[in-house]
């Protein structure tokens, strides 16, 4: 049959697409050569081939194809039975750390990045046949367990002292002024600005400096140049402190005099080295956001510091002042608007710590050292205690076995080549806990640790299941649901976003300053963006929700900016909430949120190639083939001469674009009225033509930009259906619940076992689908059957 | 791993463990003579990276065309001896790396948004080498600063973004380099790279345990992990001999360190030649120098001319002619330190050729214009190192190219495999490699 519909074209001369069916060879044993069959049989399963569909009707396409699955699918179950499904997986970085962190009792351990990054396909990482080793992956384990293990170790004979500070007055800042002078900053009295000369202040006694009639009151984000830190504060070590203060929500007006806002700000604090003016080096919001209120109230937070950091108030979505060298050299501020600049007070702030547990030494410690008593630290020990054991060699190997237990209830795995590291090293004289971290230390580096088998019984499917949910292991067994709704599932929810809708690129492409000059630096903005997708994921699989809703959903979550940004009733406070969505809403659904549109969009333009070809493959499951190498890419015109529109119709003229872009490009069309944000449109922007719109943005920048030509949305898809704008998108695409699911499915099986669906386990897929068609695919019962599926782990019955 | 690089014979597992704990008779270092002048062995290259964190007055240094047979710039006039040497590009930056002097970590990792909420550094050039490279020589890299706050400047940075502290004492480098140290020194750190080899040990044996009853598709995973473990046992190894090769000889007399911030020159000098005496000793190949000219206070542009206000409220000249007059001193003047340095490396032969040919000497800048904190069209000139030069290379002034780019250029020149780096999305268009 192959012969009489296929030959002609796939035959030794012509070979079109590099395929001779006459010289393939049907050896299905051999994986390669299985895979090529595979391809064949999906291309005529999708109608693809033979390229004129009438050429193979439809009772024999279906006899050539049931023929062809049967002989792949025995081939391939026969593979998966004797060799598994997939190879051994090493521990992606992420995984590493987390486990870690559980394991030890240390949950800010940090050491992540001292690992390689991991290679991606498709965006996923846990990947098995991607998570190579090294020596410099191997060096950094051995390093990376090093420093977890110092960690773990108590400091000393007593926690670490705690200190305690406290802020007034002048203390609340660094200096007398910032960048943007008294816009951006200045300390009030009775809600009108204090002048303070340098000279003067010089002069100042303490407590004239800690006057607590004065209030630090601030206008500006805690964007470059920029440091705002409380005064002669420093972390004395690594730790998490806690943070009270009193601060409120004001409004600039005329005269530099505050008065209580309008409406909430939000705010953050961000946690940096000190380093004076002009150079900021790392920072990293700390503390969560909080909501400044109109009255003074009270806030207490958790900040997390590195030894000799401080950290610096960080009001969310404000101005940046602007650096002017017209006439000298000053930072200018965006003027002011009529309810005047939003800003926040501060009375007084505290801190104390670091924090530590009731216990001494910590639970860290005595999972690594269990009840054995501390003493001072041995001469030529790095560690700043010993530990004191009347025997041992019993001790070493009752330890070693308990935290091997720890990681893995497995009772058989063989620790002898650990004890015999720490018998040798004790038998040379080591301190009893520095010979001890050397067997930790090579046990975390081990195979055992490192890498994740194929289940083979219950106990190692949930250590998949562990490894899926927590990135981590499962310590006490436990069921699935449980899983889910522990915190660690937080784990889940962002590695999975990050990688399967590519949330972890969310801040990628800054917003072009000519086009976009309302985005300039909105860090505020974009991190709403990413808590927006993840909360709404979440809340599919809490509630269970149908498949559907990733396409088309009647709500979503918003704080005050997003409201804003998607021009929906206004909301006060940075904390996401559910908004049902009024009638007509674009907004809805994962497919149009600002998240999604942002990552499929590089700052400057919209591409429908690229949000088509992304939504095909990340939410329809039917990526569209790789480009042909010779071919270039199409950019956006931003000069504005010609429409995306126009310069797609060259795909749809040219019969080789035709084939694969007609399946994506209607579909990235509909999503034109988006912006690079995900904000509605009716019409592009240009640098060059259309309506002339100029104004001050929020960093105080003039700026000019052109509106240019209207938007038209419609389209037709490859199917046959027409759509006026993206709602009619939605609805195509929520009809078909099914295939979403199966995406879903194929998606997950990447992340959760390493693998990709193979070919014989396609049935499997279709049943965990069927379990789930009647109550219209709800999200969490895909997640449940699927890892109750042979897919997930070959002793599951099914 | 590239063992070529590692110019060992290949050893047994358990031989070079012994190698660990026995001390192995290794011929000397021939230092003041090219190692490898009379092997056959290719001769390895060497990379020198710095950056003035202020850069330079965009105008007098960039030439106004382009290609082969531009016309020097006004101060590249000043290294036209090394015209056929050096390659000057314009149109390059680190994409979305802006942030005016915070910028200044970025310049060898390219991270980007610098003070963004969740800004971390990622791995420089440098370590990046060094780290695919392998230890090659007694110390794997220098880390080199003038008036950087030590500890708090350097353009090195680990891959988890942790900022390797430059040294700024000419004298401690030439002990470091010349002097041996402490017997106990020595021990102790032999003691732990021991102690790596034995957790090195532990887990091979552990592994050939765990691989019982893996299936064939496991196979290649698990010898992926015996190679790692070999590989960075001779990689220990090596660290192993050079603790105990005795250091190399030099006819220099100890340099003094000169403590005053506001004698700029004759400290940048005074490094620079260091950094050449480490380069010809073979002490490293792969050296770092961050000119901390932000924290430079009123200095010395030349003797009896005092900078009207410290370097970097100098480089806010807002269009003062008095400040761009000073300015442009300084800027030549450091043109000469660098042509001094182009001579001294030209100077010293290295099989058959000299050593400018095989050493990259970068500079440049983390900022492109510091008058108004721009970030983007950061002056480059890269010389030496084997490229075919002569030429000044422009890409878009709109649409920069990435610097991290010529990164993968100059690794691959290095012998390093790799095709990306950072932001990179290719290799320097233009650049190309002379062999």
């Amino acid at each position: 049959m192959l012969e009489r519909h296929c030959a002609d074209c796939h035959d030794e001369d012509t070979e079109k697409g590099g395929l001779s069916l006459l010289e393939l060879k049907l050896e299905l044993a051999d994986r390669t050569n299985r895979e090529r069959w595979i391809l064949i049989h999906d291309r005529i399963e999708k109608k693809e081939m033979p390229p004129k569909v009438e050429k193979l009707p439809s009772q024999q396409r279906a006899r050539m194809l049931g023929l062809l699955s049967e002989m792949i699918r025995q081939a391939d179950a026969a593979d998966i039975q004797a060799n598994g499904r997939g190879p051994l997986r090493r521990l992606t970085r992420d995984e590493y750390e987390a486990t870690l962190r559980d394991l030890l009792m240390l949950p800010n351990l940090d050491v992540r990045d001292r690992l390689p990054e991991d290679r991606r396909s498709h965006g996923f990482t846990k990947v098995s046949a991607l998570l190579d080793m090294s020596h410099v992956q191997l060096n950094a384990y051995l390093e990376a367990a090093e420093t977890a293990l110092l960690k773990a170790v108590a400091s000393g004979m007593n926690p670490p002292k705690k200190i305690h500070y406290r802020a007034t007055g002048t203390d609340l800042f660094p200096a007398l002024t910032t960048f943007g002078e008294r816009e951006a900053m200045f300390f009030a009295r009775d809600g009108q600005a204090v002048s303070i000369n340098n000279s003067a202040y010089a002069k100042w006694t303490p407590e004239q400096r800690k006057d607590p009639t004065l209030e630090l009151a601030l206008f500006r984000s805690a964007t470059w140049p920029y440091y705002g830190y409380p005064r002669g504060f420093r972390a004395p070590r690594d730790g998490e402190y806690r943070v009270r203060f009193s601060g409120r929500a004001v409004r600039q007006l005329r005269d530099y005099r505050i008065v209580p806002a309008y409406r909430p700000l939000a705010m953050s604090f961000r946690a940096r080295k000190t380093s004076g003016p002009d150079v900021s080096g790392d920072v990293r919001e700390t503390g969560g956001w909080m909501d400044l209120q109109p009255e003074r109230k009270e806030f207490e937070t958790i900040v997390l510091l590195k030894k000799g950091e401080t950290f610096e108030y960080s009001l969310l979505g404000l101005p940046v002042p602007f650096i002017r060298t017209d006439g000298g050299f000053f930072y200018d501020y965006p003027p002011m608007p009529p309810d005047g600049h939003r800003g926040a007070a501060f009375q007084w702030l505290e801190v104390e710590g670091p924090i530590s547990g009731n216990d001494w030494p910590p639970a860290s410690h005595r999972v690594l050292f269990g009840n054995l008593p501390i003493g001072p630290p041995t001469k030529g020990s790095q560690l700043g205690v010993s530990v004191v054991s009347r025997n041992p060699v019993a001790d070493a190997k009752r330890l070693l076995r308990r935290f091997a237990n720890r990681f893995s209830k497995s009772k058989n795995t063989d620790l002898a080549t650990y004890e015999g590291l720490i018998a040798k090293r004790l038998n040379a004289g080591m301190p009893f806990a520095d010979a001890m971290l050397k067997g930790f230390q090579a046990f975390l580096c081990s195979g055992h640790f490192l890498y994740l088998r194929e289940p083979i019984d219950s106990r190692t499917a949930s250590t998949r299941m562990a490894a899926l949910f927590w990135n981590s292991v499962p310590g006490q067994s436990v069921d699935m649901k449980r899983m889910l709704v522990d915190p660690r599932a937080q784990r889940f929810i962002d590695t999975f976003t990050d990688e399967w809708l590519d949330l972890r690129h969310l801040g990628r492409d800054e917003a072009d300053l000519r086009l976009y000059p309302e985005y300039r630096k909105d860090d505020y903005l974009v991190a709403s963006l990413g808590r927006e997708t993840r909360e709404f994921f979440q809340t599919l699989i809490r509630e269970n929700l149908s498949i559907t809703n990733l396409v088309q959903s009647e709500f979503t979550f918003v704080n005050d900016k997003l409201a804003e940004h998607y021009g929906l009733p206004r909301v006060h406070g940075s904390a996401m909430r559910r908004m049902k969505l009024p009638p007509g809403s674009p907004y809805g659904g994962l497919l149009t949120q600002g998240a999604i549109m942002k990552v499929t969009a590089d700052g400057t333009s919209t591409s429908p190639v690229l949000r088509g070809a992304w939504v095909m493959e990340k939410l329809v499951g039917q990526p569209p083939p790789p480009p042909p190498k010779m071919v270039t890419g199409i950019e956006p015109d931003v000069r504005g001469a010609t429409t995306i529109r126009e310069i797609l119709k060259r795909h749809a003229k040219d019969k080789s674009c035709a084939a694969c872009h007609a399946r994506f490009d209607p579909v990235g069309l509909a999503l034109e009225n988006f912006d690079v944000m995900g904000a509605w449109r009716f019409r592009y922007r240009s640098w060059s033509k259309g309506e002339k719109v100029t104004g001050i943005d929020r960093a105080g920048h003039p700026y000019m930009y052109h509106v240019a030509s209207r938007i038209d949305a419609s389209g037709k898809l490859l199917s046959g259906e027409s759509f006026e704008d993206v709602r009619a998108l939605k609805k195509i695409l929520a009809a078909k619940p099914r295939q979403l699911a199966r995406n879903f499915v194929n998606q997950l099986t990447i992340h959760a076992t390493g693998t990709p669906v193979r070919f014989s386990e396609r049935a499997a897929v279709e049943r965990v689908l069927d379990r789930c068609a009647e109550r219209d695919y709800p999200m969490r019962d895909l997640i449940m059957e699927f890892v109750a599926s042979r897919i997930f782990a070959r002793v599951n019955d099914e | 791993m590239n063992s070529s690089h590692l110019a060992i014979r290949p050893l047994s597992r358990r031989r070079l463990l012994r190698g660990l704990g026995v001390g192995l008779a290794l011929p000397m270092l021939e230092c003041m003579n090219p190692v490898f002048g009379k092997s056959k062995v290719k001769p390895p290259h060497r990379m020198f990276l710095i950056s003035n964190n202020l850069g330079v007055l965009p105008d007098p240094f960039f030439p106004t065309q382009a290609g082969g047979d531009y016309q020097l710039s006004p101060y590249l006039e000043l290294l036209k001896d090394y015209r056929r040497d050096f390659t000057i590009c314009s149109g390059l930056s680190h994409p979305a790396v802006s942030g005016g002097h915070s910028t200044e970590n970025c310049f060898l990792t390219g991270a980007k948004d610098p003070t963004g909420s969740g800004f971390r550094n990622t791995q420089s050039l440098d370590q990046y080498a060094v780290e695919k490279l392998g230890q090659q020589t007694r110390f794997p890299t220098f880390n080199l600063g003038i008036n950087i706050s030590k500890g708090l400047r350097s353009l090195s940075w680990t891959r988890d973004g942790i900022l390797l502290p430059a040294e700024d004492s000419p004298a401690a480098l030439f002990r470091r380099m010349f002097v041996q140290g402490s017997a106990g020194e020595q021990q102790r750190r032999l003691q732990q790279l021991r102690e790596r080899g034995s957790i090195l040990d532990a887990i091979n044996d552990d592994m050939r345990r765990f691989q019982k009853g893996v299936g064939q598709n496991d196979r290649e995973r698990l010898d992926q992990y015996f190679t790692s473990v070999r590989d960075l046992e001779q990689r220990l190894h090596a660290a192993g001999e050079w603790e105990r090769k005795p250091r190399p000889k030099t006819d220099r007399k100890p340099p003094k360190d000169i403590p005053q911030r506001d004698k700029f020159f004759p400290k940048l000098d005074l490094m620079l030649s260091m950094a050449k005496l480490a380069l010809e000793s073979d002490s490293t190949r792969i050296i770092t120098l961050m000119v901390d000219a932000f924290a430079t206070p009123v200095f010395d542009i030349e003797e009896k001319l005092r900078s009207l206000t410290g370097y970097h409220n100098l480089s806010h000249h807002g269009q003062d002619k008095r400040k761009i007059a000073q300015l442009e001193k300084v800027d030549r003047r450091q043109m000469e330190s660098l042509k001094k340095l182009f001579d001294d490396l030209a100077a010293v032969p290295d099989s058959g050729a000299r050593l400018l040919d095989h050493t990259m000497v970068l500079y440049g800048s983390n900022m492109g214009d510091a008058n108004v904190h721009n970030n983007t069209n950061l002056p480059i000139l890269l010389c030496g190192g084997g490229f075919k030069h002569g030429q000044h290379l422009t890409f878009d002034q709109h649409h920069n190219k990435p610097l991290a780019n010529l990164f993968v250029s100059m690794l691959q020149q290095m012998g390093v495999e790799a095709e990306k780096f950072s932001s990179s999305t290719g290799t320097l268009t233009g650049l190309e490699s002379k062999a």
